[in-house]
């Protein structure tokens, strides 16, 4: 079928030039030069190559934007290969950039050159760049997602029942402190690729800003079960019951973290 | 002006020539800016003297964070209206249900005083290009489009405003002028129109036209609003770039479009190499120097001697500055 066969009506024309916009391969000159009228400069597919290069550009320039810590880690160099990869292996299906960087961690899990082989002989290196991009998505979703600005927080005197998780929250676990070394870049700093230790983080948005703790395996637990709804007496029930813990072991390790957590936002009132 | 051709929709019936009234009754905001990120900590803290912004409605419909939080403060201090990227009034793929209403809910909040986005398509097969890419301009077209912008009104039950956009191709198969596509649009659906003057000066000149003629063949008796903006001339064509000062051709195109609309609304668009607020504001103020006095086309362009390509219709500064806000404990 040829170039005018295939754009015949506007759906065909819109697929066609769409592929070679999209898609890896740009739509062949001699075919576009048949659709497309030539300026007094210009063919028609010296003009559609604006778009072709513009595309690729804006939408790189964005992904940089949504993982900039993982652009200072591999360079912009790298992180654009990987980048202009994933764009043709998961073009936006969204009306908002807010969703292009979505799929991005798993595409890097997914596409890593080790992914068959056993565990612990894979490239720590890709470990890092996975939790890294994990980390970052994590909190640009939490930017823009639904908070509780505006609206009254637990208090030191909110008994442990109404204690309930803020709506913007979210538990992050890594193979990899990334939640430090983004940290490092944001204040300008180049810091060295990080040895493997395993991380685990609390972010939390109040005042419109994303902050990130550091928590022990033991809060992560108790985090993990209030991430489902629970109210803390409950989750602490839980815990306890779930780690053949006292109540008095889990009362004096709630003591010594109750007053951070409210002071920090972690909770409303429920109720 | 549009027969006010009535058409049923459940329990609402929609007139064409209402929406065409609604269009005509429009107020005249004056000088306004775009709503960026980067001067939001500026606007809230300042109130700047401007009369009115405009904000990209993708990003906001799904706000939950500070961008809403800001738009909801300046909405209550300033006219606004909403500015769309991805309705793709001009794509082959079904109409986003799932946006419209979020953009209908959006605007409902937020009592923009109108909507617009751009005679163009996004893309097909699902995919969003988040570019502004554009259509033949025929007879076929035209049906096309209108028929999707009778069904966005009726959704938003608000006229649509609709933008020329900047243009690098032009199709052998068109038959229509712009201007005079967008004239038919308007009169068979009853949409209003926002003459983006920046882009009537590149798409002219990367299609040969005469961007005075242009001007005087668009129907200006529909226009709600303008746009001026900078671009980046590359000798054999021009860049829809957005990052720089507004030409001083294009601010002549301005004065002329000026006077045909009636003194639109106008807006500067700022989205690349974003300056301070007052920096913008003052390049927007340039507009009053050319709300007068005789159009002079005896210019000469300044060709950027980088070689390097800028790019065009930015959209890196819808992403926000996720790492400005985050924070270590």
């Amino acid at each position: 079928m040829t170039a005018i066969e295939r754009t015949a009506d506007l759906r065909g024309l819109q697929t066609w030039l769409q592929s070679g916009l999209i898609g890896p391969q740009p739509i062949a000159a001699d075919e576009a030069d048949q659709i497309l009228a030539p300026s007094a400069r210009l063919t028609g597919s010296q003009r559609w190559s604006i778009y072709q290069r513009a595309y690729s550009s804006r939408l790189l320039k964005c992904m940089a934007e949504q993982f900039p810590a993982l652009n200072h880690a591999l360079g912009e160099d790298l992180f654009a290969d990987f980048a202009r990869e994933f764009l043709v292996a998961y073009p936006s299906e969204s009306y908002t950039l807010y969703e292009l960087g979505r799929r991005f961690p798993g595409f890097l899990e997914e596409r890593r050159p080790d992914r068959d082989a056993p565990d612990g002989s894979r490239e720590p290196w890709i470990d890092f760049m996975v939790d890294l991009a994990r980390f970052e998505r994590q909190l640009f979703v939490l930017f823009d997602a639904p908070g509780h600005e505006g609206n009254p927080f637990a208090k030191p005197e909110t008994p442990d029942e109404r204690l309930v998780l803020q709506p913007c929250f979210a538990l992050g676990s890594y193979r990899f402190p990334v939640a430090a070394y983004y940290h490092e870049v944001r204040i300008g700093k180049d810091p060295a690729y990080p040895s493997a230790e395993h991380s685990q983080v609390a972010l939390v948005r109040t005042d419109y800003s994303t902050h990130t703790y550091r928590v022990t395996g033991f809060q992560h637990a108790l985090l993990q079960i209030l991430t489902r709804g629970l109210n803390v007496a409950d989750a602490l029930r839980v815990l306890g019951a779930d780690l053949n813990l006292s109540g008095p072991e889990i009362q004096k390790f709630w003591t010594g973290t109750r007053g951070r957590w409210i002071a920090a936002g972690f909770f409303i009132p429920s109720g | 002006m549009a027969p006010a051709v009535a058409r049923e929709r459940s329990t609402l019936t929609i007139d064409i020539g209402s929406f065409a009234a609604d269009v005509a009754a429009l107020p005249r905001l004056g000088l306004g800016l775009g709503l960026r990120g980067t001067h939001f900590d500026h606007i809230l803290t300042e109130r700047p003297d401007v009369e009115w912004f405009e904000a990209i409605s993708e990003n906001f419909m799904d706000s939950g964070g500070r961008p809403r939080y800001v738009l909801d403060q300046v909405a209550e201090q300033y006219p606004v209206v909403l500015h769309g990227v991805s309705l793709s009034i001009g794509s082959t793929d079904p109409l986003n249900r799932e946006y419209l209403a979020k953009l209908k809910a959006l605007a409902d909040a937020v009592t923009p005083a109108w909507v617009s986005d751009h005679l163009c398509w996004t893309g097909v097969l699902g995919a969003n290009s988040h570019d502004l890419l554009p259509i033949p301009l025929t007879e076929k077209t035209l049906h096309h489009v209108a028929e999707r912008v009778r069904r966005v009104q009726d959704f938003l039950e608000r006229p649509l405003i609709l933008e020329n956009p900047s243009t690098y191709v032009t199709f052998i198969e068109s038959t229509i002028d712009e201007p005079d596509f967008l004239r038919a649009l308007s009169d068979e659906t009853g949409c209003g129109l926002l003459l983006d003057v920046n882009n009537v000066y590149v798409s002219c000149f990367n299609a040969d036209l005469d961007p005075v003629g242009y001007i005087e063949s668009f129907p200006c008796d529909r226009v709600v609003q303008m746009h001026v903006a900078g671009h980046e001339h590359q000798g054999t064509h021009i860049i829809d770039t957005h990052d720089r000062p507004v030409v001083p051709e294009v601010w002549e195109l301005y004065r002329l479009a000026w006077q045909r609309t009636d003194g639109a609304s106008t807006l500067l668009e700022w989205d690349g190499h974003i300056p301070s607020f007052e920096e913008c504001h003052a390049e927007l103020l340039k507009a009053r120097r050319y709300m007068g006095g005789q159009f002079n086309a005896g210019r000469s362009h300044d060709v950027t001697k980088s070689g390097h390509e800028s790019l065009s219709t930015p959209v890196d500064f819808l992403v926000p500055n996720v790492m400005e806000s985050a924070v270590s404990e």
